[in-house]
C-alpha cells in the first residue's frame, strides 16, 4: 500500500467542513449538563441516560471502623478484624477554631516538628490540659508541588506527628483525632515559597463536651 | 517530536489561517516550509499513516432535518485522526444513492489523488432512530474491492455514538484490535475549594456531572466493567472511598469507611476487587477490599507511606508508591503481596499507571515542577514522555495502551490533555472551567 507521489493536491472544501466540524468540536469547553441525554428512546446497554447519580446525605453514622453499606441493596460487609481504635469521632464540622492553638509549619517533604514549632506545641499542650473538656482535631496539610495521593499520606503524617508530640506533652491521646486534607485545602495559592510554606501546617480545631 | 505532515493537514491549516481562524484542525498549525514529498505521512514510529477518504454519507431513506449525513462522517474523520493511524480526507459531496458508476468514479478520484481507503455510509432514518451501513474500500486494490460491511444504529441523540462506533470498526478492520472512540473520561473538576466527579466522551464533549456533594471528590477510577466509578469524597467528613453508578439511576455507595485515610482505588481486572490504601493499622498501607463483600486482605506491612496501587492487566502483580527506601519510588509486588522489588529511578515518583498491554509503566517524577515518565515492568526502557513546559502528571491508560489522558497547566490553570504513548501527539483536551485534573479513560463502552 505504498502512497502514490504526484502533484496533485487534495482539495477540501474547507468552509463545508468548518460547518461541519464546528459541530463536532476538537476543543470543546466543557458543558456542565446536569439533566439527562435529551430523548433516549431505548438505550443501549450501558448508556442508559447518564443522569449524575444523586448524592446520598453522608452517612449518618459517624465515620466507623468497619465499611457499611449506605445502598439497601448492597450485601452487608462481614465485620472486619477490630482495630484498636477510639470511639467513632464527631465530624469535622463540629469542630471549630480556637485563638488559643496556634498553627506550626514543616519543611518541605518532612513531618518532623521543628524546634521552634514545638515551642508552639508547648503552648497548645499546656492550654488543651488546663481544659480537658475538649476534644481536639488536628489537620495535615500540604504544599501544591506533590501529587494528590501522596500528600494524603504526608499531610496524615504531619498530623500524627504533631498528635504524638501533645501526647508526649501529656495530653491524653483519646481527646486527639486526625484528618488529613493532603493539598486539598491550601490557604494561599501563589506559587512562592512564602505561600507553600505557609500551606505546609498542622491546624488545630476543638469540640468542648 | 513534529514528524512530516500529509499536506491535506498543512493545506487545511493554511486555509484556516487564510479564512480567519475558523477551528478545525485537530493538530496546530504546521509551519509552512515541507518537503516536497506531499504523502510522506508518518508516525512516530516510522510507519505510514493510511490515507482514508469520507465523503459525506449518502441518505437512503428517510428525513435527516439535522444534517446527520455530515455531522456522522464529521465525528468519525475526527476519531480516525485521533487514533494516529489514519490521515482523513473529509467533506467530498455524499455519492448519490443507487448509482455505482458515480461511487466508482469518486473511488477512481480519491484513489488517484493518494487515498488508499474509502468509507462509503448509507444512512436511513426511521423515526427517531438512525441506522448507518458502513461499507469500506481498499482503493489499493486493482478492482477497488470491498473489504468490510456492516450496520450500525442508534437513537438520533445518540448520533455521536454512531461516529465512534463505526471509527473503532474501522481501526479493528486495519488493525486486528478496535479503536478507543466509544469510550468516556472521569475527571474532577473544581470550583470553589469544591472538587465534583464528572463524565464526557473521550473527544471532550457531553460533559455530564456526576456528584453533588458540595466537598472535595478525588481519584475517579473506572470498573473494568464500565459501570462504577470509585473515588475518595470527604462528603462525610472524612476521607472514605465510595463509587457512584456512571449509568444508572442508583445511589452513591460507601466502599470503606475506617479511621484515617480511604484513598487510591484501582480496580483488579476482574472488577471483584478493588486495591486501596488505608491508614487504619498506623500507617499508610495497600490493602486489598472485596467489593461485594467488604472483606480486607492486607497486602504491605511497612512503616513507609505505602499507596497509590496500579494492577498489572493479567492481575497478577501491582505497582505501588513507597518510601521505605528514601524518596518516594516506584515498587512491584506479587497481588500477593511477596516479591517485592523496586523499579529503576532516580529522584522522586509517585503515580505508576500500568498500561492496559502491560508493557508500560508510565508514572510521574517531581524534579522541581513534575513531568510523566514510562519504564517497562522488568525495569527496561527507562524514558521520559513529557518535559514541561509546567507541570505533567497524574496519566491514565486508554485501554488500547497507545493513548494517555493527563494533567499539565502548562496553560495556566491544570486541563486535561491526551498524548501518545511515545510523548507525541500532546493535545490540549478541555479547556475548564475551573481547574480539571485526575483524569481517568474508561475502558470501551459495552
Amino acid at each position: 500500500m505504498l502512497p502514490r507521489r504526484g502533484s496533485v493536491l487534495f482539495v477540501v472544501p474547507l468552509l463545508a467542513l468548518s460547518l461541519f466540524l464546528v459541530g463536532c468540536p476538537k476543543r470543546p469547553a466543557t458543558q456542565v449538563a446536569s439533566a439527562p441525554a435529551p430523548g433516549v428512546a431505548t438505550p443501549p446497554p450501558a448508556m442508559a441516560a447518564p443522569a449524575p447519580a444523586p448524592a446520598t446525605p453522608p452517612p449518618s453514622q459517624p465515620p466507623a471502623t468497619t465499611p457499611a453499606p449506605a445502598a439497601p441493596a448492597a450485601p452487608a460487609p462481614p465485620t472486619a478484624t477490630p482495630t484498636p481504635a477510639p470511639a467513632t469521632p464527631p465530624r469535622p464540622s463540629e469542630f471549630a477554631d480556637n485563638p488559643n492553638l496556634k498553627d506550626i509549619h514543616f519543611d518541605f517533604d518532612k513531618y518532623d516538628i521543628r524546634p521552634e514549632d514545638a515551642k508552639i506545641l508547648d503552648a497548645n499542650a499546656t492550654w488543651l490540659k488546663a481544659n480537658p473538656r475538649n476534644l481536639v482535631l488536628i489537620e495535615g496539610h500540604c504544599d501544591e508541588r506533590g501529587t494528590a495521593e501522596y500528600n494524603l499520606a504526608l499531610g496524615e503524617r504531619r498530623a500524627k506527628s504533631t498528635m504524638n508530640y501533645l501526647v508526649g506533652q501529656g495530653v491524653a491521646a483519646n481527646r486527639i483525632t486526625v484528618i488529613s486534607y493532603g493539598k486539598e485545602r491550601p490557604l494561599c495559592s501563589e506559587k512562592t515559597e512564602a505561600c507553600w510554606a505557609r500551606n505546609r501546617r498542622a491546624h488545630h480545631l476543638v469540640k468542648a463536651q | 517530536m513534529r514528524h512530516g505532515r500529509s499536506v491535506s493537514v498543512i493545506l487545511v491549516a493554511v486555509l484556516v489561517a487564510a479564512s480567519g481562524g475558523i477551528m478545525w484542525s485537530p493538530r496546530p498549525a504546521q509551519p509552512q516550509q515541507q518537503p516536497a514529498d506531499v504523502w510522506l505521512n508518518v508516525l512516530g514510529t516510522g510507519a505510514k499513516k493510511i490515507n482514508i477518504a469520507v465523503p459525506d454519507f449518502t441518505l437512503v431513506s428517510g428525513t435527516d432535518p439535522y444534517a446527520l449525513v455530515k455531522q456522522v462522517p464529521g465525528v468519525l474523520g475526527n476519531d480516525l485522526n485521533f487514533s494516529g493511524l489514519f490521515s482523513v480526507l473529509a467533506g467530498t459531496p455524499a455519492i448519490p444513492a443507487n448509482n455505482p458508476g458515480a461511487l466508482k468514479e469518486a473511488w477512481a478520484g480519491f484513489a488517484t489523488s493518494g487515498a488508499h481507503a474509502a468509507l462509503h455510509g448509507l444512512m436511513t432514518t426511521r423515526g427517531d432512530r438512525v441506522e448507518v451501513e458502513m461499507r469500506l474500500y481498499d482503493l489499493t486494490s486493482p478492482e477497488q474491492r470491498m473489504i468490510a460491511t456492516k450496520k450500525f444504529e442508534m437513537p438520533v441523540p445518540q448520533a455521536r455514538r454512531l461516529s465512534h462506533r463505526m471509527a473503532d470498526d474501522i481501526v479493528l478492520q486495519f488493525t486486528g484490535e478496535p479503536g478507543i472512540a466509544d469510550t468516556k473520561i472521569a475527571y474532577t473538576g473544581a470550583a470553589g475549594g469544591i472538587k465534583e466527579v464528572y463524565v464526557m466522551d473521550y473527544d471532550g464533549v457531553s460533559a455530564v456531572k456526576m456528584t453533588t456533594t458540595q466537598s472535595i471528590n478525588l481519584s475517579p477510577v473506572w470498573s473494568p466493567d464500565t459501570r462504577s466509578i470509585a473515588f475518595t469524597s470527604y462528603m462525610g467528613g472524612y476521607p472514605f472511598l465510595y463509587r457512584l453508578f456512571a449509568f444508572e439511576k442508583r445511589p452513591i455507595q460507601l466502599l470503606a469507611g475506617y479511621g484515617g485515610i480511604n484513598s487510591s482505588p484501582a480496580w483488579g481486572p476482574d472488577g471483584k476487587q478493588v486495591a486501596l490504601t488505608l491508614s487504619k493499622d498506623g500507617n499508610p498501607e495497600i490493602y486489598l477490599l472485596n467489593v461485594s463483600t467488604g472483606a480486607l486482605r492486607r497486602l504491605t506491612n511497612n512503616a513507609a507511606i505505602d499507596t497509590e496501587p496500579s494492577w498489572s492487566p493479567t492481575g497478577r502483580e501491582i505497582a505501588f508508591v513507597s518510601d521505605r527506601a528514601g524518596p518516594a519510588q516506584i515498587f512491584v509486588m506479587d497481588a500477593e503481596g511477596t516479591n517485592v522489588r523496586r523499579l529503576p529511578q532516580t529522584g522522586f515518583n509517585t503515580q505508576p499507571r500500568w498500561s492496559p498491554k502491560g508493557d508500560t509503566i508510565a508514572f510521574t517524577s517531581r524534579q522541581g515542577n513534575h513531568d510523566l515518565w514510562a519504564v517497562g515492568p522488568d525495569g527496561s526502557n527507562l524514558r521520559r514522555l513529557t518535559a514541561g513546559p509546567g507541570s505533567n502528571e497524574g496519566a491514565s491508560w486508554a485501554p488500547n495502551g497507545r493513548h494517555l489522558v493527563f494533567q499539565s497547566n502548562r496553560l495556566g490553570s491544570y486541563q486535561l490533555f491526551t498524548m501518545l504513548v511515545d510523548g507525541s501527539e500532546q493535545h490540549v483536551l478541555t479547556k475548564g472551567p475551573g481547574e480539571i485534573t485526575s483524569g481517568a479513560w474508561s475502558p470501551r463502552l459495552p
